[in-house]
């Protein structure tokens, strides 16, 4: 591909990121084609995420959580979708391990944001404040820390909660630990 | 007063059957409704409402949330009723022996009438497993 092309190809992307720097206060990464990221601090979420949504980014994806158990934070991802431009706009956030917790983005996009934000909740016990319905989804019943975060010992809790070592039939269960 | 081997005998001339698949259990088990093994050549039907059903078939892993639901279709059943557990899962929980959110074993929420094993069962197996209700049935004593 020729210098040209690419930055014919680039045009676009080069366009939004301008402006969307501008109002954002904030660098924007090109990633590849089509795919744009930000970091930006986690009080900053709901302006940030209605800044873009006003830009065309009006289809939230999903909301992933990553746990980052080194740094002691969780990264918060929100992915955007224009129709517009075709293009994949992620809001990234880091929050702290130890105190979860950041805006809902219910105001925007309601009750789709509210059934990933519920997942994230469960699965890691972020909390989304201002999210009126963070009650289990998949997860009924469920007493045990929550289980997608890094120090869960899911082997663990299993050999407690389901299996009994003294029973024959189910020791071996036991043994893939050591 | 009527003989409870009457009873059974018109049972097994017509086994309705309600699902109740999670995960790959439904499209493992559709060769036996498809044409190839036919299940209704043995007057096996699957029925849309569990109030009309014999037998329920569980497959695929369960879930405490999906337990739940079978043992709401369970007391919905009419008498008699039966369950069949197909496929490893329901019996030791499967490849998902070791998930902190899978059932381990079926028994511990429904009474279990007859286990399949295989991943998934053969649909020769799933006869199989009918063709003993059946036996079972025309040996019972004229009581």
């Amino acid at each position: 591909m020729s210098v040209v092309e690419k930055e014919k190809n680039n045009y676009k992307e080069e366009k939004i990121v301008t402006a969307l720097s501008k109002k954002l206060n904030k660098k924007v990464n090109i990633q590849r084609k089509k795919r744009l990221w930000v970091s930006i601090e986690p009080k900053e979420i709901v302006d940030a995420c209605s800044i873009a949504y006003d830009m065309g980014f009006e289809h939230l994806s999903t909301i992933s959580v990553t746990d980052w158990i080194e740094k002691n934070n969780f990264e918060i991802a929100y992915h955007l979708w224009s129709y517009k431009e075709k293009m994949l706009l992620t809001i990234k956030a880091r929050i702290n391990r130890e105190n979860p917790t950041i805006s809902s983005v219910t105001s925007l996009w309601s009750k789709n944001a509210e059934l990933c934000e519920r997942e994230c909740h469960e699965f890691y016990g972020v909390i989304f404040k201002g999210n009126i319905n963070l009650t289990p989804l998949m997860l009924e019943d469920w007493d045990g820390p929550p289980p997608f975060r890094k120090d869960f010992d899911w082997r663990k809790y299993v050999q407690q909660e389901y299996y009994n070592e003294s029973n024959p039939r189910e020791d071996n269960y036991f043994e893939v630990k050591k | 007063m009527v003989k409870k081997k009457t009873v059974m005998k018109y049972f097994v001339k017509a086994i309705w059957v309600f699902n109740w698949f999670n995960s790959c259990g439904f499209t493992e088990l559709v060769p036996v409704v498809g044409s190839r093994w036919d299940m209704e050549r043995f007057g096996m039907i699957t029925v849309n409402s569990p109030r009309k059903a014999d037998v329920l078939f569980i497959a695929g892993f369960q879930t405490p949330k999906s337990m739940k639901r079978a043992q709401k279709i369970y007391e919905q059943m009419p008498d008699p009723k039966f369950v069949l557990a197909l496929g490893s899962c329901p019996i030791t929980g499967g490849m998902y022996w070791d998930s902190y959110n899978t059932v381990k074993k079926l028994e511990d929420y429904l009474p279990v009438t007859m286990y399949i094993p295989g991943c998934p069962p053969r649909p020769e197996a799933v006869f199989d497993a009918v063709f003993k209700i059946v036996q079972h049935v025309h040996g019972m004593p004229d009581e």
